[in-house]
């Protein structure tokens, strides 16, 4: 058993080394670096360590080079708000890990992230490199917290777990959303005073502070972000007075109807994560859905992230809801931003950006990113460069290759 | 009240005593009116119409550049280049696409429509697995918003469906994309009906759970197979009593079964098939069903593995409606590849569709279509524009019995017309007007022409 593990460790050190022994540079790029400095042509970025190292630097040095021919180099994207990794197939439970009835504020999913998921590679394909992965909780208000995973399907993919705390509020099919925005506020309240207390009583012993009111306490001190699903104006006024109130790092999730305060929200500096693609009223809560509002939202100094919304195997089609926003009148560089920048600035997370110390997860595309007819090239996490291929290529290469023998014997 | 029960009884007993005193004439003949709720659907108003030097995918597999397509009286009267104005309306088409109107086989637009309150939760009649007595058109709010996003994603038929929690859901209507307050007033004159029907995971797992026949596949394939036999009884005597009838015989008319009059309306050829079925061996078994019971197997939807069987589809003649990329929801979509409509496609007298089953996507059919031209492409495949429209035009007709009449912009048939602002297999498309029957239903720059439902005016 000794020598298994020592094994063990031998290896994940050599795969280690080799993801990050040679430096890279890529030349002749055009650069979308999601960064104040813009859309860089002919330009050159240097990987090493993992890590973004220089960009266009005067002599380049490195062991290998790659010939982008003008091709566009972006950050890799960043989805947000599913399940990846803890979801098979959604409609098989015991292949489900994302929700547990008696989940609390606690809930931490990422014990659960399985990174040989065949959703995974697909999504790498989408030119997705890493996850803001959040719990669907119980019965709770609280669903848990999200945790960041990278796309490369390693064992070592969960990155940062006990993130965002996530929060549903909002039409309720039994009872009154009164009672959740209620129910919310008084935790906030009841935790500041229990604070308060404790400082006055000079308290410093945190160890008897019980573990969903270090979560509680995390929040109001703005040390994690709390991600509120509300969807109808008038919710979002409530979650933002509560930040007012509490100091709270808020982020708006869903927010169909936000258009009709998005003043507010920009004012109170806070972000949205929306569907792009969002525009049937499902609800009285989101009768303003609008294939536009992603574009407003932005052209108001809000900022947006755009999720897939739905079943988190669609995950790998986050360019194309991005493409849509633009479609509809999203500007072009905050529409690259609600997928890498945003994502990065809301979560604090070392990538999202082409700039010199961001991790190296990086993809090379055939044209624009956006556009259907366009593929990922190359795609590298953390400098380690990513096979582009999934489970659904082989069925498709064993059902397209001519044999006299049964499928079954084409691998 | 005691004024209405005597003189019911006295008409009963005038009509057996007329039975009586004319007992050597034949009864009159009992027939069954196959279109109770017939369409009263109406062209808008419309003009004689000259779109100008465009791109104009035909929809049978032709494409012609710098074209102008002309349509009067509500049909295409000529696509070529160069046409004379000759008084018609003259639209710019230039650096535009024009295409036919988008074709959606499986929609549940108006039956599950928005908002999806418990109150509008009218598209599944989920009390027995064999429900071929309902027809989707009764359950139709012409008022759903979804039809006008639709509209805008330049769909112009669309067929709606019951859901597939029963192994017979219904039957399903075919609609003209037109706004209306009435079912009637969309409803596409003389398309023929489809009957839903539905493989593998949903009824044996929606009548299983609650200890009731099915509750396996072998159960599922027990459902139809009594059900049909059934059906080909009914059909049998109904046949035996128009015979005796036109022979002047005296026979008494079979008991009418609504449930069955569906089936039967199957065995006769009048009602396509359309069936919710995922896998390669369930599409194969229904394909025999068929053959056992003498009907065609018709169209399978959500045909996920319909790439494991392409020639077996092309072969029996069946189409195959197809989402580009969605997986994984179930067991039966766990083997999903992006390349499956062209897979299918590539056979010989193949019918692939592209289909949406959803609100959101039928805005996006041509989005949906391209990505599988691309990703076909990638790997090895040759498709251009002119193939891939077939999917979601001229295909979706066949698949829907309406090929004569639409899905194609060939002389003679319906002007349903897209203008695309740009390649409609771009992310960037939009269809900037789409024309029913010769009539301007959309116009994305003309207020006039954009359509809002009863339910979202006056929203604030």
């Amino acid at each position: 058993m000794k020598l298994f593990k020592s094994s063990l460790v031998a290896l994940a050190l050599a795969g280690a080394t080799a993801a990050n022994a040679a430096s890279l540079a890529i030349t002749n790029a055009k650069v979308h670096t999601a960064t104040s400095a813009g859309v860089l042509e002919n330009a050159t970025v240097v990987i090493d360590n993992g890590v973004i190292t220089a960009i266009n630097p005067e002599s380049v040095t490195a062991d290998q080079s790659i010939d982008a021919q003008g091709k566009v180099l972006t950050p890799g994207f960043i989805a947000s708000m599913n399940q990846l990794g803890l979801v098979e197939v959604s409609a098989v439970a015991s292949s489900r890990d994302a929700s547990d009835k008696k989940a609390d504020i606690t809930f931490d999913a990422s014990l659960a992230f399985n990174p040989k998921s065949t959703a995974i590679p697909l999504t790498r394909k989408g030119g997705i490199t890493r996850s803001v992965v959040a719990p669907r909780g119980g019965d709770d208000m609280f669903k848990g917290q999200t945790f960041v995973a990278n796309m490369s399907g390693d064992f070592d993919s969960v990155l940062a777990a006990n993130g965002a705390v996530v929060v549903e509020l909002g039409a309720e099919s039994k009872g009154s959303r009164a009672m959740a925005l209620q129910k919310l506020s008084n935790k906030l309240e009841d935790a500041e005073k229990a604070l308060a207390k404790a400082k006055k009583d000079d308290k410093d012993d945190k160890k008897d502070v019980k573990r969903d009111a270090q979560v509680i306490n995390a929040l109001l001190a703005g040390e994690k972000p709390l991600i509120a699903h509300v969807d109808r104006a008038t919710d979002i006024l409530a979650v933002l007075a509560m930040k007012e109130r509490f100091g709270l790092n808020l982020v708006l999730a869903g927010a169909a109807d936000s258009v009709l305060v998005m003043e507010e929200i920009a004012k109170a500096n806070v972000p949205v994560v929306m569907s792009a693609m969002r525009n049937l009223p499902g609800s009285f809560d989101s009768l303003h859905t609008n294939l536009a509002n992603a574009g407003k939202l932005s052209k108001a100094g809000i900022k947006v992230i755009i999720t897939v919304d739905g079943d988190t195997h669609n995950t790998h089609l986050l360019r194309f809801t991005v493409g849509n926003a633009v479609a509809n009148g999203m500007d072009y560089d905050a529409a690259l931003a609600s997928v890498t920048a945003n994502v990065a600035d809301v979560f604090g997370l070392d990538s999202g950006k082409i700039e010199v110390g961001k991790a190296a997860d990086i993809v090379l595309w055939s044209a624009d990113p956006f556009e259907l007819s366009t593929k990922a090239e190359q795609l590298w996490i953390s400098g380690e460069a990513q096979v582009l291929e999934s489970r659904q290529d082989k069925l498709r290469d064993r059902y397209t290759t001519d044999s006299d023998m049964p499928r079954a014997y084409i691998k | 009240m005691h004024k209405i029960v005597p003189s019911l009884v006295m008409a009963a007993v005038s009509v057996a005593l007329t039975g009586c005193m004319q007992s050597e004439q034949q009864d009159a003949k009992v027939t069954i009116n196959k279109n109770p709720y017939p369409s009263t659907y109406q062209v808008l108003p419309s003009q004689k119409t000259l779109i100008q030097n465009a791109t104009v995918l035909v929809g049978n597999g032709e494409r012609i550049e710098n074209a102008d397509v002309l349509f009067m009286d509500g049909k295409i009267v000529q696509v070529a280049q160069g046409l004379p104005t000759d008084g018609a309306t003259v639209v710019d088409g230039s650096d535009k696409w024009v295409t036919p109107g988008v074709i959606d086989v499986h929609s549940h637009l108006g039956v599950y429509p928005s908002p999806s309150v418990e109150s509008h939760a009218d598209g599944n009649e989920m009390t027995s697995p064999n429900t071929s007595e309902v027809w989707a058109e009764h359950s139709v709010w012409p008022q759903d918003p979804g039809f006008q996003n639709a509209r805008a994603g330049g769909v112009t038929t669309l067929q709606l469906l019951p859901g597939s929690a029963n192994l017979f859901g219904g039957r399903g209507v075919t609609l003209k994309n037109v706004p209306s307050h009435t079912m009637q007033g969309m409803k596409f004159p003389e398309a023929p009906y489809g009957l839903k029907m539905a493989c593998g995971e949903n009824p044996k797992r929606v009548y299983g759970s609650r200890k009731e026949a099915p509750g396996t596949r072998m159960g599922n394939m027990a459902g139809y197979r009594m059900a049909w036999a059934e059906a080909t009884e009914y059909k049998r005597a109904w046949e035996k009593y128009e015979a005796d009838y036109a022979a002047g015989k005296k026979p008494q008319a079979p008991t009418r079964d609504i449930e069955l009059d569906t089936l039967k309306g199957v065995l006769d050829g009048d009602i396509l098939i359309h069936n919710h079925c995922y896998k390669a061996e369930e599409m194969a078994m229904m394909i025999d069903l068929g053959k056992e019971f003498n009907y065609h197997s018709g169209t399978f939807h959500h045909a996920i593995e319909g790439y494991k069987i392409a020639d077996m589809l092309a072969e029996n003649g069946n189409c195959a409606a197809m989402w580009p990329d969605w997986w994984g929801f179930k067991m039966e979509a766990y083997d999903m590849v992006e390349e499956n409509v062209a897979i299918v496609d590539a056979v010989k007298n193949s019918c692939a569709v592209v289909h949406s089953d959803s609100g959101t996507t039928i805005q996006r059919l041509n989005q949906e279509a391209g990505k599988i031209m691309y990703r076909a492409n990638d790997n090895g495949f040759d498709l251009k524009e002119e193939d891939a429209i077939v999917w979601i035009t001229s295909n979706a007709a066949k698949s829907l019995g309406i090929d004569d009449k639409t899905g194609s912009l060939v002389k003679g048939k319906a002007a349903d017309v897209v203008l695309w602002n740009t390649n409609p297999f771009s992310v960037y498309a939009q269809a900037d007007q789409v024309f029913v029957d010769g009539a301007k239903v959309y116009d994305r720059y003309d207020e006039k022409y954009q359509a809002q439902s009863d339910f979202m005016l006056g929203q604030e």
